[in-house]
């Protein structure tokens, strides 16, 4: 296979003209809204540099327009590339769920994303709204200041790529202990097999515990010693250059 | 397909000269090896003598009751102790036992073989310098 085939397959590389939505690009929907080949009128968005971006999973922002306007909310989900923001609960729509031929299915509340103009983050203390720089600080960390007070925007702890919570991780697991609320599942909290360690993964406890004894010895004569291997023989000598 | 997509289809059409040619393409009869190294000499009837020495034999200690798997589960905490240096080593194993001698006034700046010093790694099995050996 060609070398640049092999890299790229290891990164989904999106099509120029890819519309994206609120989903991941390599879920279902994404695919079945975006099949290859298709190709939709282009959304214009305003450039904004990838290292210039200020609002994270995590943050409060306040919505400046829209129907709920003035109200302050925490960010859920962020999509860089048509500069959307995701705010929970806030500019939401109504939508029907579960709808069979039997069952008229229920009403959820579905967030609509804003854009960026149409948001602002907070001032951890003020809690009103601020602008916001990206700013070097004396140690020569790289932090988010607002402008009109001078405090640091702490950059809340991202999520990993995975979608493992390392806090939620049951580690070994034999199996006892109930499943759950199954009504209340979201993506691994359903299926405690999907957040235990697995036949090939060492404990936590015996990954962190120190056995290294320092000795002189290479780690093949160790070896050699302790199975009892006498080895008198000797390579002879040659020369490289 | 539009025809933008049909020109640039075009431009890239054809066999695959970049890649390395490997014994797993071509016709049945191209006959192509990996790079093994040969295990012993071609006699001059053709017959092919093993030297046993040559053949790699992996010493595996037994590993019962050994509790470290291939892979470590997402609780452990990320990151990795510094590589131990040779001063690190000097100062846990050779040095308390040279103060010892010292404060005893048995220390012998010509006998320090019995702290593990090698005056030459001539006639070892695993030479230090030149690494003679992969780990």
């Amino acid at each position: 296979m060609r070398l640049s085939a092999l890299l790229s397959a290891a990164r989904l590389r999106l099509p120029p003209g890819y519309r994206h939505g609120m989903w991941p690009p390599d879920s279902m929907a994404a695919r079945l809204r975006n099949p290859p080949g298709q190709r939709r009128r282009k959304v214009f968005v305003e450039p904004v540099a990838k290292d210039d971006w200020k609002v994270f999973k995590g943050d409060t922002v306040q919505v400046l327009a829209g129907k709920d306007a003035g109200k302050q909310g925490l960010v859920t989900q962020v999509v860089q590339a048509r500069n959307w923001v995701v705010v929970e609960g806030l500019n939401t729509h109504y939508r029907y769920v579960s709808r069979t031929a039997k069952y008229s299915g229920t009403y959820i509340a579905s967030e609509a994303p804003l854009l960026l103009s149409q948001i602002c983050l907070v001032d951890p203390e003020d809690r009103k709204p601020t602008e916001v720089e990206w700013r070097y600080t004396e140690e020569g960390e790289r932090v988010r200041v607002s402008l009109r007070s001078g405090r640091i925007l702490p950059v809340p702890p991202q999520p990993r790529q995975d979608g493992i919570v390392p806090e939620q991780w049951i580690g070994e697991w034999d199996g006892s202990g109930g499943w759950g609320d199954v009504a209340g599942d979201t993506g691994a909290e359903c299926c405690p097999l999907a957040r235990t360690d697995g036949p090939k993964d060492t404990s936590e406890e015996d990954a962190l515990a120190k056995t290294y004894r320092p000795s002189l010895k290479t780690f093949e004569e160790e070896i050699m010693d302790a199975m009892g291997i006498v080895e008198t023989r000797r390579a002879k000598k040659s020369y490289w250059y | 397909m539009g025809l933008l997509t049909q020109l640039v289809r075009g431009l890239v059409r054809g066999a695959d000269r970049v890649s390395p040619f490997t014994s797993k393409r071509g016709p049945r009869s191209h006959n192509k090896g990996r790079g093994a190294k040969k295990l012993g000499v071609l006699t001059r009837n053709k017959k092919f003598l093993l030297v046993k020495e040559m053949v790699p034999e992996f010493v595996v200690p037994d590993l019962t009751g050994f509790k470290l798997r291939p892979y470590v589960s997402y609780r452990a905490a990320e990151g990795s102790e510094p590589p131990v240096t040779a001063k690190q080593l000097f100062d846990e194993l050779v040095a308390p036992r040279i103060e010892k001698d010292v404060k005893d006034g048995t220390f012998d700046p010509n006998n320090l073989e019995k702290y593990g010093f090698e005056p030459t790694q001539e006639g070892k099995l695993f030479q230090l310098f030149p690494k003679n050996y992969v780990r």
